[in-house]
């Protein structure tokens, strides 16, 4: 039973690491990206192609999440221009095709390119038991980085000065543009830091099992059910919805099997946005 | 001038009608071309019903390929099971497509979605259904699949008959369409698509319209996706998962130009010329795909049609 609990707690930090930087893009940029888990990919790759050249693999991973946060600096800088130019619901359209478009370059270009890598993190220790219950050092290891990440992102946002420039401008963008706050330039910033956040979620995958070019719908579509169940523009509610949903991923496919578990995580998205669009756990950000 | 208002509308129908009627004479009885040249029509046919639910009034259904399977798995899942005559099942399939997408498109009315949640709504629709079929292995083969082969209508199987089968379902489509666009309802989605709130308070029941062009549309979605699943031989997820469906089905009507009569199929008969083209780039055709969406949301959201306008100043429906 707490052996569950903590494999469904430590998979919820890892969905909500990928999670909040649809989130956050969301409430930036009012881009949704569907090409979020594309980003990690292609850090996890990134970080696979620097492993196989036999670079330590600290060094690698720290290149895979670089390489994801170049990579979404680009994205931001080019493709997602002509979004930010139009604005409301014309803006949330092009944002939307532009990401799936780009979602399948990123597909079709990993697979052809690199059809056999695949990132595997292994670790000296694979387990080691805590007051009887076993623990694996990957898990723990997860946990670990997910949670510092989480609270750097907190004390960025909240104590920090730009943290508040970015709350504001998630609160009423023509509001903190009328404060003398260029949405701009914070959008790229905050942009790279989601695909960095979502690279560090692909490492993280990494050490969990695997992670293959052919993964990246999947990983958006939970970072999806998770952001969606969350509230698309709140970050708290969208890390206490991945722990939730991790949790209710353990038990569920221990108990009633894979599929049905994909279904309920499913149905659980199309409910909240049905009932509570503004997410379970709508708070202030 | 009253009889002549819709002629533009009648010779391009007949021009289409008659230049498709001709395509397999141009393919010289070659059986691989005239395979390519069904699936044309039945892509063109997904898009011109997606033309009426997004072209016109701005719902972004992500479930095409979801909707169109629901309508395939239950026709042949009676027929299979219950042992019913596929000529019963399929209008069984049309209504229950026609009923998810009204049921969609009232629900997020209701609710006062925005065009993007209605599109996360349908995606995890879409996912839900895969994973159904999946996962509901004893009834659906999981990923194997259903033979379809000799289960259907004898004019579905592949060869000459069904292209012209298909080719009616298309222009019955456009028919569809084209009532459509000339009645009441036509004039309040041209309305809705401009500006949704001043419609509504100009006198328009938006949701009655709105959940009509989903409903109509799914159907169409729906008819087409039944004839698929017989003409195919056969049906698993593949054949109306999300990329191969709802993708080409918006790039198909991106190209030709949204809201239009003739832009679907001049978008589904360019995509298939491209994707002949792309064909032995093997893997590298998902990222043409996604490069030719990304190229035509930017630069070129009103499609060909909108072009051919310019171009020539004949009006073009």
């Amino acid at each position: 039973m707490i052996a569950i609990l903590i494999d469904g707690i430590v998979q919820g930090l890892q969905l909500s690491l990928m999670a909040v930087g649809i989130t956050l893009i969301y409430g930036l940029g009012g881009v949704l990206n569907l090409a979020h888990g594309q980003f990690a990919v292609v850090g996890g790759i990134a970080a696979a192609l620097c492993l196989e050249a036999g670079v330590n693999p600290l060094v690698a991973c720290a290149i895979g999440i670089l390489s994801a946060g170049a990579f979404g600096l680009a994205v931001d800088r080019t493709l997602l221009l002509p979004a930010y130019r139009s604005a409301g619901e014309e803006r949330l359209l092009l944002g939307l095709l532009i990401t799936l478009g780009l979602s399948f370059v990123v597909n079709g270009y990993l697979d052809y390119k690199f059809p056999n890598i695949s990132l595997t993190l292994k670790l000296p220790t694979p387990s080691f038991e805590v007051g009887g219950i076993t623990v694996r050092t990957a898990s723990a290891l997860a946990a670990s980085i997910a949670i510092v990440a989480f609270v750097l992102l907190f004390a960025f946002l909240k104590g920090t000065l730009l943290g508040k420039v970015i709350r504001s401008i998630i609160q009423n963008e023509v509001g903190a543009g009328l404060c003398g706050i260029n949405p701009g330039r914070i959008r790229t910033l905050i942009v790279t830091l989601s695909a960095m956040m979502a690279g560090l979620g692909g490492v993280v995958q990494g050490l969990f099992s695997s992670l293959g070019t052919e993964m990246g719908n999947e990983l958006t579509s939970f970072a999806l059910i998770v952001a969606v169940v969350g509230g698309v523009r709140s970050v708290n509610g969208t890390l206490a919805a991945g722990v939730l949903l991790g949790i209710v991923n353990a038990f569920a496919s221990y108990y009633v099997g894979a599929y049905l578990t994909l279904i309920i995580l499913l149905g659980t998205a199309v409910f909240t946005i049905l009932l509570r669009p503004e997410g379970l756990f709508a708070s202030r950000t | 001038m009253k009889a002549n208002r819709y002629l533009a509308e009648y010779v391009t129908s007949i021009v289409v009608a008659v230049v498709l009627a001709l395509v397999p004479l141009g393919l010289g009885g070659s059986a691989h071309y005239l395979r390519i040249g069904t699936l044309m029509l039945i892509y063109t046919a997904y898009a011109v019903a997606f033309n009426i639910i997004f072209g016109h009034t701005r719902q972004l259904f992500l479930c095409v390929g979801a909707l169109a399977g629901t309508a395939g798995y239950i026709s042949v899942l009676m027929v299979t099971k219950m042992g019913w005559s596929p000529w019963a099942t399929i209008p069984v399939g049309i209504l229950s497509a026609a009923i998810l997408g009204g049921v969609f498109s009232y629900v997020s009315v209701r609710r006062g979605l925005g065009v993007i949640f209605v599109g996360i709504v349908t995606l995890v629709f879409s996912m839900i259904f895969h994973n159904l079929i999946l996962g509901l292995r004893t009834l659906t083969n999981g990923e194997t699949g259903i033979d379809t082969k000799g289960l259907g209508p004898a004019v579905l199987e592949p060869g000459l008959g069904s292209y012209y089968v298909i080719l009616g379902v298309l222009m019955v489509s456009l028919a569809i369409y084209h009532l459509l666009m000339r009645s009441r309802a036509g004039t309040a989605f041209r309305a809705i698509a401009d500006d949704e709130f001043a419609a509504e308070l100009a006198g328009i029941d938006v949701t009655m319209y709105k959940v009509l062009a989903a409903s109509v549309g799914s159907a169409l979605v729906g008819a087409v996706g039944a004839v698929y699943a017989y003409y195919g031989g056969f049906i698993n997820p593949t054949v109306y998962a999300l990329v191969s469906v709802d993708i080409v089905v918006l790039v198909t009507l991106l190209l030709g130009g949204m809201g239009t009569l003739l832009g679907p199929v001049l978008g589904g008969v360019l995509f298939t010329v491209l994707d002949e083209i792309v064909r032995p780039l093997g893997q590298l055709n998902v990222l043409v795909y996604g490069v030719l969406m990304i190229v035509l949301v930017v630069t070129f959201r009103h499609g060909l049609v909108s072009v051919l306008r310019k171009l020539i100043k004949v009006r073009i429906p």
